[in-house]
């Protein structure tokens, strides 16, 4: 028994031992390497496979976007600067992997953001994508709420981006100089495109390890920062209260004269060519740039679906353009100032040459004589009368004088057949005649109707540069709208110096067409009165013409003036398109666009530091301002308010003044009588404003000072003799109630429509 | 393998006179005569495993547990109090005669048996199973338990059956109605993995115990047949099957645990993207202080640093055999190769399932997962093959 206990035992010993050497070598040996080999494969065979998955799904790229830079005016005033937003995505994949509620979530958004809940719904769609936006460009505080949500709710499938906004202080000032950008921040229109290389900078990223949730890794940095190069700012000439006075002008003449297609306006400073202002009227909100003007949606009212979207990419295209420098039009007689200066240059014409007009010239090649726009005929004139009536008999005949082939010479020296390649996009090409056909020998049609501005099309802007070429001594200078490209420590990166193309005429004709010019406005009897402004010596010209291919009806009225005409700083042109007839108001540009243009000179040059110096006559019928006499002995302030140039009625037996009619500090006119009260009460009374359209001067004056108002006169300068200059506005309206001793400013214009020329 | 037999022909002379059943008391009586030193290469790879395991215990969850509870040593430092646990434990059983532990063989397996009847019960339900028994400071599964029951209650039958071992009544017969019972209350919970380990471990101690070969040949049949049965009836397995076979099939949805491991050992290159640098690990694997950990050690210490962890365990693993079959009886060797294979199984399984080796289920890596019961029970198994190291006969010079 123990013997065969025994033998068992170290049988079965035996076996168990083999069985145990057995799993040696299968567990201790065999597996491990099994798991050797096959760790061989993963981690160094199939190393880069997998590493660059892990890098890819562990690496997020978050683009730093370079601060745009500013954009500013003259005067360093900000026109346009970006500000930081955030952009809301949604990733519908690690939705799914974090198995959160997309209902939720589209619910919460939708709320906060007032984004559609089924649009969102309809994102989450997309499991394999990481990205999809649900809102982008949102202010702080609603991104703030977003981020409450996600983080409340830990929510890990939405996300914020720091992302950029365009802001343009101004709405809808300089809109089409200034463009506006895109969502994804390029420049679209304007200074933003042409300019969009400077101003875009290089945007920077930021990559680096983030945990499955996206958020930093502890301990473990790996990022890898290039930083974002931040846009450079472009400094402007435009002057942004120039551009104010600007816009503002030809916005009131629009509604003043019932003006359809809107209108166009340049100021450039003359001696270099600089832009101060440039405006198109209707423009739009660079803010909010699909946003049509009221105007432009009633008429898109009633229209559904493509003819929706058709007339209403139209209007957006239309309130974008740049017409000053996209626009081509006819100018008409503001161009006879360019056949005055040739024929000048030339020597053809002189202070003594005179011109006869009977009405008709006839024209070599053309079967009908051409009309003056005056029937009658102007008679015999001077040269500077000639150019005072805009004669356009007399200017054929100056044009014939000059010759086709000189003509044209000068037409290419002004620079009207090439752009002015001014630094904006969408330069319109000008519409000339082929040169042979021009100087055709036996057919001077053509060369007529250019010498009194007609039948070929220029910009706005070519007309305006040619006009400072006349008055800056005869150099053309070449446009430009930048002055200079800074870094954010002010260093200059690009800066553009005024550049004279080509001298084209002398500094004596430039001189004698500035005299001739000047006289335009000045001169009496003539078309450009209504440009004048008191104290400054306005030189211009006006202009009427038909619309090239419309009905008769449609016109395009200009002015286009510089001053001081003796020493030109600006030039300002003011183009009207298409007053509507129906209004009954004389269609000419002495009218309509001369009062505009007067009025922007009266606001810029102050402005510019150019100061009034009055003739004797405007000394005495300008306006000024009431020195405050209260509390001054009656004869202290008599004497004080003689001296400023008022009269004086004391009311009152008391020593020394209580009060005084007008208010201190307000303007009237010089030569007004001003009451002082000694110890009696100024009257509580109010009194009714009276209708002062159409009255004279005198006439204004009187009415005023019988209801107890007082006058403050704008526009050209009151006489007291011309029954033809009168009352075309007033600043409060009549029948509205006001306090006794009120100022009521009154606009006056020359009215006289047979000096007014027109077509037709 | 000849010379092995030879010495332990003669080491066992010493025992000539003893039936299996005599161990116990016959021990007693050598008690102070045989014991030993521990076995100390065994005791310093263990040490040396355990230390590397929380070492990486904390690189790998300090992510998890700064974004969980803001507190990046939570996991670390509870692992820290149960491997404290888990030494004194290792060094208290390594003290105990192995023979006295087999009283308790019955005992632990009918314990086992219990607990694990009353888990799908009394268990804490976490993703639609209940795998695990809340014991306060640590949970705790009885399926460990059930293991190391299995390896002491098959030694102790094994050398109780003798020579009976070889007839399919006595050889195979206890031992399938024991596992079948087991498995089928790990079923219950439902707990595949735990019951793969407990199939394992119970074939290799009746491999051991001298059940013949035919048997797990036919085993193996039947185990091939509802293996198949079961992975083209059963939609479950088959998607299993399907990203193991290709884990980019479906990279977000079942995939994405597999195809996250991968990434993170196959980033680890050569040398690895160095200690505490791991990208994985944060939040992109799953359980990566758990049944993923070995995917960081694979990322963060490269091939050379798997290598040498799995190198240490092959090492202990050899070590644990070399232990059992220097064993002074029978039985001490059934035991010591029985829980050395334990941990090779779990070492094993784990590489191969995170290595997307063998399909997904989870398999924690003795010494670095993290879990206190399971480690505190790994080290007590240590501790048992350091006790049964601790009475080998000592080899006389010469």
């Amino acid at each position: 028994m123990a013997s065969k206990n025994k033998k068992f035992i170290q049988k079965a010993n035996v076996q168990t031992q083999r069985r145990t050497l057995s799993l040696v070598i299968v567990c201790g040996i065999a597996a491990f390497l099994v798991m050797a080999v096959h760790l061989y494969n993963i981690q160094i065979v199939k190393h880069d496979f997998y590493e660059q998955h892990a890098i890819e799904q562990q690496l997020r790229q978050t683009t730093i976007s370079a601060s745009r830079g500013t954009i500013y005016d003259s005067n360093m005033k900000v026109l346009a600067m970006s500000a930081s937003v955030e952009t809301v995505f949604i990733s519908p994949a690690e939705l799914k992997m974090y198995n959160e509620n997309p209902e939720f979530i589209a619910r919460g958004l939708s709320d906060i953001l007032g984004v559609d809940y089924n649009s969102i719904m309809e994102k989450w769609k997309d499991t394999g994508s990481w990205y999809k936006t649900i809102a982008r460009k949102i202010e702080q505080d609603t991104a703030d709420k977003v981020r409450d949500f996600k983080n409340k709710n830990n929510l890990k499938s939405i996300h914020l981006e720091v992302d950029t906004k365009r802001y343009y202080p101004y709405g809808t000032l300089a809109s089409q100089i200034l463009g506006f950008v895109g969502t994804d921040n390029y420049g679209l229109e304007g200074i933003e495109a042409k300019y969009d290389d400077y101003l875009q900078g290089t945007s920077g990223r930021i990559v680096r390890a983030t945990t499955a949730n996206g958020t930093s890794m502890l301990y473990t940095k790996f990022e890898d920062y290039v930083d974002a190069a931040n846009g450079n700012d472009v400094v402007l000439t435009i002057d942004s209260n120039i551009q104010y006075y600007l816009e503002k002008h030809i916005q009131q003449a629009i509604a003043d004269y019932s003006i359809k297609n809107g209108g166009m306006g340049i100021v450039m400073n003359v001696k270099t060519g600089a832009i101060l202002g440039m405006a198109s009227i209707e423009n739009y909100d660079p803010n909010n740039y699909q946003k049509i003007s009221d105007k432009a949606q009633e008429k898109l009212n009633g229209l559904t679906g493509e003819d929706y979207l058709k007339k209403l990419a139209e209007a957006q295209i239309s309130q974008r353009r740049n017409r000053c420098i996209s626009d081509t039009y006819e100018p008409g007689s503001t161009f006879k100032s360019f056949t005055l200066a040739i024929a000048l240059e030339e020597g053809l014409v002189n202070d003594k040459s005179t011109f006869y007009c009977g009405g008709t010239v006839a024209v070599p090649g053309r079967d009908t004589p051409v009309h003056c726009w005056k029937s009658a005929g102007h008679g015999s004139q001077t040269l500077a009368e000639a150019v005072q009536h805009s004669c356009n008999v007399a200017f054929v005949n100056i044009g014939l004088m000059i010759g086709a082939e000189k003509f044209y010479d000068y037409m290419e020296a002004f620079g009207f057949f090439e752009k002015t390649k001014i630094d904006l996009y969408g330069e319109g090409q000008s519409l000339w005649w082929d040169k042979d056909v021009f100087e055709d020998r036996e057919n001077k049609s053509q060369l007529a109707a250019a010498s009194f501005g007609q039948t070929f099309n220029i910009t706005p802007l070519q007309l305006i540069t040619g006009i400072s070429c006349l008055a800056n001594g005869g150099k053309l200078m070449k446009p430009y709208i930048v002055s200079k490209v800074i870094d954010k420590n002010n260093n200059i990166v690009m800066a553009n110096e005024p550049t004279v193309v080509r001298q084209v005429i002398s500094a004596e004709t430039s001189k004698k067409v500035c005299e001739i010019l000047e006289t335009v406005v000045n001169g009496g009897e003539s078309t450009g009165a209504n440009a004048y402004v008191a104290g400054y010596r306005i030189a211009g010209k006006t202009a009427t013409s038909e619309k090239i291919g419309q009905g008769s009806d449609d016109y395009i009225v200009s002015f286009v003036g510089f001053a001081p005409a003796n020493d030109p700083e600006i030039a300002v042109l003011v183009i009207l398109d298409t007053p509507d007839p129906a209004s009954g108001i004389y269609i000419s540009g002495g009218i309509m666009a001369a009062p505009a243009v007067g009025r922007i000179f009266a606001d810029s040059l102050p402005y510019l530091g150019i100061d009034p110096i009055y003739s004797e006559d405007e000394l005495s019928s300008r306006n000024i301002t009431v020195p405050s006499v209260k509390n001054m002995s009656v004869a202290d302030a008599k004497s004080a308010l003689e001296g400023s140039g008022f009269s004086v009625r004391v009311i009152g037996s008391g020593g020394s003044v209580t009060d005084q009619v007008p208010a201190a500090n307000v303007s009237v006119i010089s030569g007004t009588e001003v009451i002082i009260y000694a110890g009696e009460a100024k009257p509580e009374a109010m009194v009714y404003v009276p209708n002062l359209y159409g009255k004279t001067y005198s006439q204004a004056k009187n009415t005023l000072e019988a209801a107890g108002l007082y006058l403050r006169t704008t526009g050209v300068a009151p006489s007291a003799s011309s029954s033809t200059i009168v009352v075309s506005a007033q600043s409060l309206s009549s029948g509205s109630q006001v306090a006794y001793g009120t100022v009521i400013e009154v606009t006056l214009v020359e009215s006289d429509t047979s000096i007014m020329e027109t077509r037709g | 393998m000849a010379r092995y037999g030879e010495y332990y022909a003669r080491t066992l002379e010493a025992e000539k006179n003893l039936s299996a059943d005599d161990y116990t008391e016959d021990n007693k009586r050598k008690k102070k005569r045989t014991q030993g030193e521990i076995d100390l290469p065994f005791l310093m790879i263990t040490m040396i495993i355990l230390g590397i395991g929380l070492i990486m215990l904390l690189s790998a969850s300090f992510a998890r547990a700064y974004y969980e509870s803001g507190n990046p040593t939570k996991y670390f430092v509870k692992q820290v109090f149960f491997s404290a646990l888990g030494i004194f434990a290792m060094m208290v059983i390594s003290r105990l005669n192995v023979n006295f532990i087999s009283r308790f063989s019955f005992l632990l397996l009918g314990a086992s048996l219990l607990l694990l009847a009353a888990v799908p019960f009394i268990g804490m339900d976490e993703g639609g199973a209940r795998r695990w028994i809340n014991l306060g400071i640590t949970t705790f599964q009885p399926s460990e338990l059930a293991k190391i029951a299995v390896i002491l209650s098959f030694a102790t039958l094994s050398c109780r059956f003798k020579e009976k071992m070889k007839t399919f009544k006595y050889g195979v017969l206890p031992f399938a109605v024991i596992l079948g019972i087991i498995v089928g209350l790990l079923m219950l919970e439902p707990h595949i993995s735990a019951s793969i380990i407990i199939l394992a471990i119970g074939a290799v101690m009746m491999y051991l115990g001298g059940t013949r070969l035919k048997w797990f040949v036919m085993l193996g049949i039947i185990a091939a047949a509802g293996g198949f049965l079961v992975l083209t009836k059963f939609g479950y397995a088959i998607d299993r099957i399907k990203i193991w076979k290709d884990p980019f099939s479906d990279p977000l949805g079942d995939g994405f645990q597999i195809i996250q491991s991968l990434y993170a050992i196959g980033s680890g290159g050569l040398l690895g993207v160095g200690l505490g640098q791991s990208r994985q690990k944060y939040m992109y694997l799953p359980e990566e202080h758990n049944d993923y950990i070995f995917s960081v050690v694979c990322e963060e210490l490269g091939y050379i640093g798997a290598m040498l962890v799995l190198i240490l365990f092959a090492l202990l693993i050899i070590r644990g055999y070399w232990i059992a079959l220097h064993a002074k009886d029978r039985y001490s060797m059934m035991v010591a190769a029985g829980t050395t294979t334990l941990l090779f199984l779990q070492v094993f399984l784990n590489v191969a399932v995170v290595t997307n080796l063998i399909p997904c289920t989870g398999i924690s890596m003795p010494f670095f997962s993290y879990g206190g019961s399971a480690l505190v029970l790994q080290l007590a198994e240590m501790g048992i093959i350091l006790g049964i190291s601790r009475e080998i006969p000592i080899k006389r010079a010469g």
